[in-house]
């Protein structure tokens, strides 16, 4: 059996957002899905410690998340947010920048290239960024965080901005990629197709009534 | 030595009048502010009434205590403006200010007081214009340091986030933010000495020669002045946002931006 890798029990932010009991298992994709306002990317902010549940208990492989470093946790369970944000300049100045805000040091250009072979980004590692496509951006977002290699890749509507068919390239890799190196992806999304096609344990996040406080 | 000439009150009446031209531009222009331009002349006439009737009456009955209470009172209104510019700031943040400008104020007026001009910091003839000076340049650049930096903040969301989320101190986030408010509340003040004496008499200079004093006299305390203001500015500014900004941190690495619940 898989050992559990997130354990949450009673879990309430604001009073507003609350969760059944539920548990998320090591080496498994899981995806995330529910109606919007379930609190699915509260789930996530919860999850790599950016937000403080208001009520209720997590678990980290056995650990009382609120005991644990928070820097540590989230460079371990890494958080790709829906909201992209990159740095001006070219492919390669914004690895430096995202690297340079972990302390280490810039990869090289063909462990950039990997990266961005994974995400299906086609681009030299000096192009710009000024001219991206919303959905090129999402994917360079994407590789930036991939390429940290944490022990869990969350990623929040990973594809909200790309097409059906480079969405299912771009998570075909990446899951490849994550399967292959020992890293457990969680996703929350909103497509059906890709939830159903890649999700191999399916969390579904209902409106619970705040019945903890 | 020359002394100033009185101002006759039917005189200084007339210099309203030139209210009428800023009303005229401003209805053309239609700048609705019409209500503001004559709240401000009107506050401000009745302000420096009152404050040319309290310090007539502390000049004529020198004690050090009024000294202070006029001093504290200067210092609790630039407190009181500075933070009423800046709405969202947590109490702990408010405090932070509160110390800084008091500190920086009140410290800079001291150097300036006793060790520039020699005299008791309790002389009013000194310590109150002086304090004004210094007060009023420091609310301005106080409230631009804590614009620019809540501003910034708010529109860096996503990078904040994206920061936070890659595992990134929370200081090594934010103090490039607190830098940047501190550089834009010090360009006003740097600029100003640029342009001084080629663009612009200041005020204070200009004043001590009206009323008589030898402009090489008034150029020595306007270049003291100067200088004291952007150490205080700079001073508060620094030391608002250098401890303020860790107050939007709490012990979970998590951030609060101002104005955030």
């Amino acid at each position: 059996m898989a050992a559990i890798l997130f354990k949450a029990k009673q879990l309430c932010f604001h009073d507003k957002i609350c969760f059944a009991d539920l548990e998320i298992p090591a080496g498994k994709t899981t995806f995330v899905t529910g109606p919007s306002g379930a609190g699915k990317s509260t789930l996530l902010r919860l999850l790599n410690g950016v937000l403080s549940p208001t009520h209720g208990q997590l678990y980290y492989l056995g650990h009382d998340l609120e005991t644990l470093d928070t820097i540590g946790l989230r460079k371990d369970v890494l958080l790709v947010s829906q909201a992209v944000f990159l740095f001006d300049g070219s492919i390669r100045d914004n690895f430096a920048a995202f690297y340079e805000h972990r302390e280490k040091s810039l990869p090289s250009d063909e462990t950039i290239k990997k990266f961005l072979s994974i995400c299906c980004l086609p681009f030299e590692p000096d192009a710009t960024t000024n001219t991206m496509s919303g959905g090129e951006k999402q994917r360079l977002y994407l590789a930036i965080f991939l390429s940290f290699h944490p022990a869990v890749l969350m990623l929040d509507e990973p594809t909200s901005a790309l097409d059906s068919e480079t969405a299912n390239r771009v998570m075909q890799n990446i899951i490849t990629y994550c399967q292959a190196e020992g890293i457990t992806v969680i996703a929350v999304s909103h497509d059906q197709a890709l939830t159903k096609r890649f999700g191999e344990n399916i969390l579904t996040l209902e409106r619970v009534e705040n019945n903890y406080a | 030595m020359r002394e100033i000439v009185e101002l006759g009150i039917m005189q200084f009446s007339a210099v309203y009048l030139l209210l009428i031209v800023v009303l005229a531009i401003m209805k053309h222009a239609k700048i609705n502010q019409t209500k503001l331009l004559i709240v401000a002349s009107f506050r401000m006439t009745i302000q420096l009434i009152l404050a040319g009737l309290i310090l007539t009456y502390i000049f004529d009955n020198q004690n050090p205590l009024f000294t202070v209470c006029y001093l504290l009172a200067m210092i609790g209104f630039t407190i009181k403006r500075t933070l009423s510019k800046t709405p969202g700031l947590n109490k702990k943040f408010k405090i932070v200010v509160t110390a800084s400008i008091a500190f920086s104020g009140l410290s800079t007026l001291a150097f300036f007081v006793i060790g520039i001009v020699g005299q008791n910091l309790f002389n009013p003839q000194y310590a109150i214009p002086i304090a004004g000076m210094i007060m009023g340049n420091t609310m301005t650049g106080v409230t631009l340091a804590l614009k620019s930096f809540s501003d910034s903040l708010k529109s860096q969301r996503a990078k904040i986030d994206s920061l936070l989320n890659l595992g990134a101190t929370p200081q090594k986030i934010l103090l490039p933010y607190v830098n940047n408010a501190l550089e834009t509340a010090l360009l006003p003040t740097l600029n100003s000495m640029v342009g001084m004496g080629i663009v612009s008499l200041p005020g204070m200079m200009t004043g001590q020669i009206l009323s008589g004093t030898l402009p090489m006299t008034a150029i020595m305390y306007q270049i003291a002045i100067m200088i004291v203001i952007c150490t205080t500015v700079c001073l508060s500014s620094f030391s608002s946002l250098h401890f303020g900004y860790q107050t939007l941190i709490n012990s979970r690495n998590q951030i609060k931006l101002i104005g955030e619940e």
